[in-house]
Order: C-alpha cells, then structure tokens, then sequence
C-alpha cells in the first residue's frame, strides 16, 4: 500500500469519532427517567426505553425541536435524534411527574 | 292647574307608600326564608360521595393532573400540547357522546377505537372510579351534565 494512501486512512479514522454521533439510552421504570439530565450534542440520538410494565408518552415542547413519541408499552423503545442544539424538556404526557433535561451542544 | 298639581301629588304619595309596602313584604319575606333555611355548615361536612357533584369534583382533580396538558384548562383542545398532535385533541365541550362512550375512549385510547391515536389508553393508570369520575366531569363542562 503506497504511503499516500495509508496516510489518507489514518487520518480518515483519526476523524472517525468526531464525525460518528453518539447513542444514548433514557429508562424509564417506576414512573420516573433514569438521570434528571443528560448532555448529549448535535446529530446524537436517544432511546427512551420503557422498564415498566404499562405505557408511558415521552414528548417535548422544545421550540427548537417538539416531537411525540406516542404510547408505547412495557419493554419497548423509541428513539430520537436530536439534530439541533438546546436545552430540551423532556415530559410523560401519562405520568406528569416524569420530567428531565436533555443539554444538546453544537 | 291647582287640581292637577294635587292630583301628581296624590300619585306621589300612592306610589310611596306601594314601593315602601314593596320593600317592606320583601324584607320580611327574606327573613322568613333564612330563618326556615338550614344554616351554613362549618363542619368541614363533604359532598355525598355517590353524589354527582362529588364525582364533578374529583374529575375536575384527574383531567388537571393528566388530561390539562392536551384538551386544555378550558377543555376545549386547546392544551399545552396540542400542536403535536394531527388531530388535534378533542373540544371536549363540544363533545356529543355519552358517558359509555367517553368512558371507552378514555380507557382504551383513541387508536383503539379508531379515533385520534395520540390520546393515550388510560385504563391501566387509572382507576375505574378516576376513569367514571373524568367521565363526569367532560359532562359537566360540555352542558350536557345530569
């Protein structure tokens, strides 16, 4: 393999990770998120599992981003990704008590 | 002239005396009514449970805890929430189904009964006396309580 080429892959791999976006994963058991907030940046993606045994309804308001996940079911997961920087509220629309942050930077 | 000015004041004076007799009958009448009417309870008393008005009450309480964010403080779909929703939540004051339905509704959700998926099915976070006592209270804000 010719220098040149070799080169050009480390440094395709080099910047691999800062181009790759992250997942994460939410539960939800017990009537309650399992971190209050969570940090994540631009283009990552989260899954809201749900542990328990009934529904639950993860959505959020946020200008920059609103979106409804719908009732989903005990040990069923629902994703987002969240493409835009902000400070994202993330609500139960069954259980109003469940409530967190989801930080997303540039 | 002169017999004209004492006939207005004869009038005067009928009309006086009717208005004050009036007053008077009224005054008493009122009287009479608080004295025969049972006086204010300021023992704490409650509603009948099993009484309608109770279960208005207690479904004002669920519909602010989990229906306010869709269909609205007025019920009328206007909540919170509501602009993520394609239908929108429904005018609930403007609803003409009857309490069997409502209750469906409210239990199995709307995608169960072929109506607006994004209202949830609340049979298995509710109670049956929380799903009749919501049912009540969508009743009473839509006129058409009994």
């Amino acid at each position: 393999m010719k220098p040149i080429r070799m080169l050009a892959i480390a440094a395709l791999v080099a910047a691999t990770p800062w181009t790759l976006a992250a997942e994460h994963t939410v539960a939800q058991k017990d009537k309650a998120f399992s971190t209050k907030t969570l940090d994540i940046k631009a283009g990552d993606k989260v899954a809201f599992r749900n542990d328990d045994a009934f529904s639950h309804n993860i959505f959020s308001l946020t200008d920059a981003m609103p979106f409804d996940l719908g009732t989903y079911g005990g040990g069923q997961m629902k994703a987002v990704t969240f493409a835009k920087a902000g400070k994202f509220e993330i609500e139960c629309a069954i259980h109003p008590e469940m409530r967190m942050v989801i930080n997303v930077a540039p | 002239m002169q017999g004209k000015r004492t006939m207005n004041g004869l009038a005067v004076r009928w009309l006086r005396a009717a208005a004050l007799a009036a007053v008077a009958a009224c005054g008493a009448w009122t009287a009479l009514a608080e004295e025969n009417s049972p006086p204010p309870r300021t023992d704490g008393a409650l509603l009948p449970r099993d009484s309608t008005d109770a279960a208005v009450f207690r479904g004002g309480l669920v519909y602010a805890n989990y229906c306010v964010t869709c269909h609205g403080i007025n019920a009328d779909g206007n909540g919170r929430a509501a602009r993520l929703h394609n239908p929108r939540p429904a005018n609930l004051r403007a609803s003409d189904k009857n309490d069997a339905y409502i209750g469906l509704i409210v239990r199995r959700g709307g995608e169960a009964l072929g109506r607006a998926p994004g209202m949830p099915p609340w049979g298995e976070e509710l109670t049956d006396e929380q799903i009749n006592d919501v049912t009540a209270f969508v009743r009473s804000v839509n006129g058409q309580h009994r």
